[in-house]
């Protein structure tokens, strides 16, 4: 059983993750009073960039959306969805929470080798964004940890199938609506669009890749969306019993991560930082003093 | 294997490298490599033993005492190894530089010091091994002269009152139990007061502290290490400071033992709390001042300190899983931070000197090597799993979490994204980006670097993916601290409280690469094209007119500059500038005229016969 989730499990993330790439645009035009491209146009895209050519600014440019992509399988691999993780024994949250950043750390090399000043300022912004909402991120996993005295994901999930799940317990509900409220800023969608923004930068990190790379970094995005979202639901929804399930539930958190998208211009950088280092870590940090204090 | 002997080849290596190079310059840079080489065949022949030898009769009436044991051999083959590295990169580093034979010999001397205090059997010879490491240590600083010799003071300085303290310590250990080998002493200490312990653990513990650049003694590091010369800064960042390790290691585990140490205190707080809680403090303030360096020594120096923070964290925590991080981490530091200051040399002597961040850049075309070995230091200290770095820190992070201090963890953690932000700094800033004109003909680095960098390299992933090796003799040192075992495996660890299996991440790491990559290559072939040829959204980008890099992370600094600021460094500058002051006062009085001497002594005996005739007290 083991062995076929390591090929179902990437699998599934590649289908969900485009599938919300054609919903959000779906989301956005209907919003807009558009019709909007059909729900698969981000798998007719892929497959058309893949036969087309573009330049290559040498073997790190390469290799860097290679490794950003594998990475993001990788973590994947760690997370049950709605039945075993493959990886589940090979250091387990804490090995995540390292996994996650090797995805922007890949784009960043290969478009570091690039040599465009667009893409350099859009790295130096994704950095920054990061480190604005690892603050209250970490708040939130090191709660979850301390709370269920486990740094593995398959028995934070087992723990809320035995009681409730995090989200509707005490303490922890604190840390269940920080996440909520930094989860646009972790998925990257407007407000939080810093990074790729289209029309500052020339899409960031993305503006010297066509092509194959552009496909790369577009399963990559999609793959950036699928782990934030499944996350919340493996670590303060308690999982579920199967992917169908598991599937609802985080097409459910991510309609709620994305609403916000359509009624918010974008923010700067900064902007985004003071707001993810205010409400957010607030919040977190009570729910971790409570957790710290009260315990389960 | 003789311990003596050992030591006798050391110093006597560094004496007669001074004196070959009067005769030869090739001579003696081969004898220097030979004689490093030799030291680390010496001490990797000791491994497993455990002994001790008297090589001096009667100091004061003490003995004086070699021994080895676990911890000691640790060290010992981590610091000439190091050593041995460092003195073949110096090779091309000093190439046509001024007073070489010194350097070669200072070098040594400082190896020979190092090993010295950890085999020292004895607090007195720890103490005259550590007093020759520091002289030479300093010489070693100021070697380029000018700003070198300020920042040489400034660790001389701190140094020194770090040495007062240890001799304080000594003495008083002298005092009561009138021996100072290790074993005396910690027979002694298990009977006294709680309250002398801890006196003991401050007096130490500044010495070693300050060695170990601890907050808030870490201000000496950052213009020493990025002043002395770059194969030196390996040593000094990679091993040297990490003696204080091994003091406090020796201190709280040997000396004083793991029960008392857990038990010390104050009232409800408890000493090796507030050691964790200092730990964290140089964990999280040295890595937000590091992202904001220009000067690429200087950003690995405020780093270095932050990596200190995660060792004291880490041996100060208590658990047998935090004391193996804690150790574990200091050798991955050494590894990965020597192979860091490599680099950055590596880049100053292609470039003539070069190292602010701000006008390199694009380098990765010139030096491949140089710049694949960077990364992989640069993930071994981020901690990505798969090196080195990624197991030490996991032991610590996970220790944290199960023993419920999320607040220590956060530090940690919090930490590493701060890593994460000053190391990518690090690579963009010199190897991506734009190639500069004037680099367009630079040479790759020469032979007598890269090896020295690709070994060590090779290492931070070796111990990414088997840990168990060194693991394992951490454990015994670990059991012999009276810790229960971990459970090494040759891929990590197997214990209750959770398991490592690293020899599955490789294998899912390596199949999802070439699937990915398999799936990329399917596609359109690309065209290489230069890096002129770039998309700026319809506007041409001139050549060697910007620098991207500059102020790479300009959004936070406006964030977050007014809370950065190192307030220790600036109370130690007052204080300097205050003690100064006084001197200046002071040598107001010594006019050098001899009318004014007859006048201070004639106005001292007036106030004498004043005192007598008003209080009669003689």
């Amino acid at each position: 059983m083991r062995i076929l989730w390591f090929v179902l499990s990437p699998l599934m993330a590649l289908a969900v993750g485009l599938f919300f790439l054609g919903l959000s645009r779906r989301f956005m035009a209907r919003i807009q009073w558009r019709v909007g491209p059909p729900l698969y146009q981000p798998l007719i895209d892929i497959l058309r960039q893949f036969t087309q050519k573009s330049v290559s600014h040498g073997p790190l440019f390469d290799l860097g959306v290679v490794l950003s992509l594998a990475s993001s399988f990788i973590v994947v691999l760690f997370m049950p969805l709605g039945g075993t993780a493959p990886l589940s024994s090979s250091g387990g949250l804490l090995a995540v929470l390292y996994l996650m950043l090797l995805g922007p750390l890949g784009i960043a090399l290969s478009g570091g080798e690039a040599a465009n000043p667009n893409v350099s300022i859009g790295i130096s912004r994704k950095l920054i964004l990061a480190v604005g909402y690892e603050v209250p991120f970490l708040m939130i996993v090191l709660a979850l940890m301390t709370y269920y005295g486990t740094i593995s994901i398959g028995e934070i999930v087992a723990a809320q199938r035995e009681s409730a799940s995090a989200i509707a317990s005490f303490p922890l509900v604190f840390s269940g609506i920080a996440y909520l409220l930094i989860l646009p800023a972790m998925l990257g969608v407007r407000p939080f669009e810093v990074v790729g923004a289209a029309q500052e930068i020339s899409s960031g990190p993305a503006a010297e890749y066509g092509g194959p790379y552009l496909a790369l970094a577009t399963i990559q995005h999609g793959l950036t969306m699928f782990i934030g979202i499944s996350l919340f639901v493996n670590l303060l929804w308690g999982g579920a019993s199967n992917p169908v399930v598991f599937f609802l539930k985080m097409l459910v958190v991510f309609a709620f991560g994305f609403w916000v998208n359509a009624a918010f211009p974008r923010l700067r950088v900064e902007q985004a930082v003071r707001y993810l280092w205010r409400w957010p870590t607030l919040i977190a940090f009570v729910g971790l003093i409570l957790v710290a204090t009260i315990g389960r | 294997m003789s311990l003596g002997l050992l030591l006798i080849v050391a110093f006597g290596g560094s004496l007669l490298t001074y004196l070959l190079g009067k005769v030869s310059a090739r001579t003696r840079d081969a004898f220097a490599v030979l004689i490093s080489l030799a030291l680390v065949v010496m001490v990797a022949s000791l491994y497993g033993k455990a002994f001790r030898v008297p090589f001096y009769g009667g100091f004061l009436g003490m003995p004086l005492v070699l021994r080895i044991d676990g911890l000691s051999w640790l060290f010992a083959i981590a610091a000439s190894v190091l050593g041995c590295l460092s003195v073949v990169f110096s090779l091309g580093y000093m190439k046509g530089k001024e007073r070489t034979s010194f350097y070669y010999s200072m070098l040594l001397l400082v190896i020979a010091a190092m090993l010295g205090v950890v085999l020292s059997g004895d607090l007195l010879s720890l103490f005259i091994f550590w007093e020759i490491m520091s002289w030479s240590t300093f010489l070693l600083i100021s070697y380029n002269g000018g700003p070198a010799l300020a920042a040489g003071m400034k660790y001389f300085v701190m140094s020194f009152v770090g040495s007062l303290a240890m001799l304080a310590g000594v003495l008083t250990l002298h005092g009561s139990f009138g021996t100072l080998e290790f074993t005396g002493v910690a027979a002694g200490m298990s009977s006294a007061s709680p309250g002398y312990v801890l006196a003991i653990l401050v007096l130490f513990g500044v010495a070693f502290g300050t060695k170990n650049a601890i907050w808030p003694f870490h201000a000496w590091l950052p213009p020493a290490h990025s002043e002395a010369p770059s194969p030196f800064s390996a040593v000094l960042s990679g091993i040297l400071i990490k003696m204080g390790v091994y003091g406090f290691l020796l201190l709280m585990f040997v000396i004083v033992g793991l029960r008392t140490f857990l038990s010390l205190g104050v009232g409800r707080i408890e000493f090796h709390t507030v050691l964790s809680i200092i730990g964290a403090i140089t964990i999280l303030l040295p890595t937000f001042i590091a992202i904001f360096q220009n000067d690429a020594k200087r950003l690995l120096a405020w780093s270095t300190v932050a990596q200190a923070g995660y060792i004291i964290l880490g041996i100060s925590f208590g658990t047998s899983l935090s004391v193996a991080g804690g150790m574990f981490h200091f050798l991955n530091h050494a590894v990965f931070k020597a192979l860091l200051f490599m680099v950055v040399g590596a880049v100053e002597y292609r470039t003539n000197g070069v190292r602010d961040l701000d006008s390199l850049g694009g380098l990765i075309k010139r030096m491949p090597v140089t710049f694949i070995v960077a990364v992989i230091g640069v993930c071994g200290l981020i901690g990505v799993p798969l090196t080195n770095g990624f197991v030490s820190k996991w032991l610590i992070y996970k220790t944290l979490i199960l023993e419920r201090s999320p607040f220590l963890a956060f530090a940690a953690l919090f930490g590493t994204w701060g890593t994460i932000l000053y190391s990518y700094k690090f690579l963009h800033n010199i190897f991506l980006g734009q190639l500069p004109q004037r680099y367009e003909d630079m040479e790759r680095a020469p032979f007598t670097m890269l090896l020295p960098m690709t070994i060590l390299s090779v290492v931070v992933v070796l111990f990414g993916v088997l840990p168990g090796i060194p693991l394992a003799v951490i454990d015994t040192i670990g059991v012999s601290f009276g810790f229960e075992s971990l459970h090494v495996t040759p891929w990590g660890i197997a214990s209750d409280t959770g398991a490592l299996n690293t020899v599955n991440m490789l294998v899912a790491a390596l199949v999802g690469l070439v699937v990915v990559w398999c799936v990329f290559r399917s596609g359109a072939r690309s065209v290489s094209v230069g890096q002129a040829d770039s998309y700026a959204a319809g506007a041409a980008v001139p050549r060697d007119k910007y620098q991207y890099s500059v102020r790479f992370y300009a959004p936070l600094r406006r964030m977050m500059a007014p809370y950065l600021k190192d307030f220790v460094d600036s109370f130690y500058m007052r204080l300097a500038g205050w003690v100064r002051g006084l001197g200046d006062g002071l040598r107001r009085i010594y006019t050098g005229y001899v009318g004014d001497y007859v006048m201070y002594i004639l106005v001292f005996l007036a106030v004498l016969i004043f005192v007598q005739i008003a209080w009669s007290p003689w």
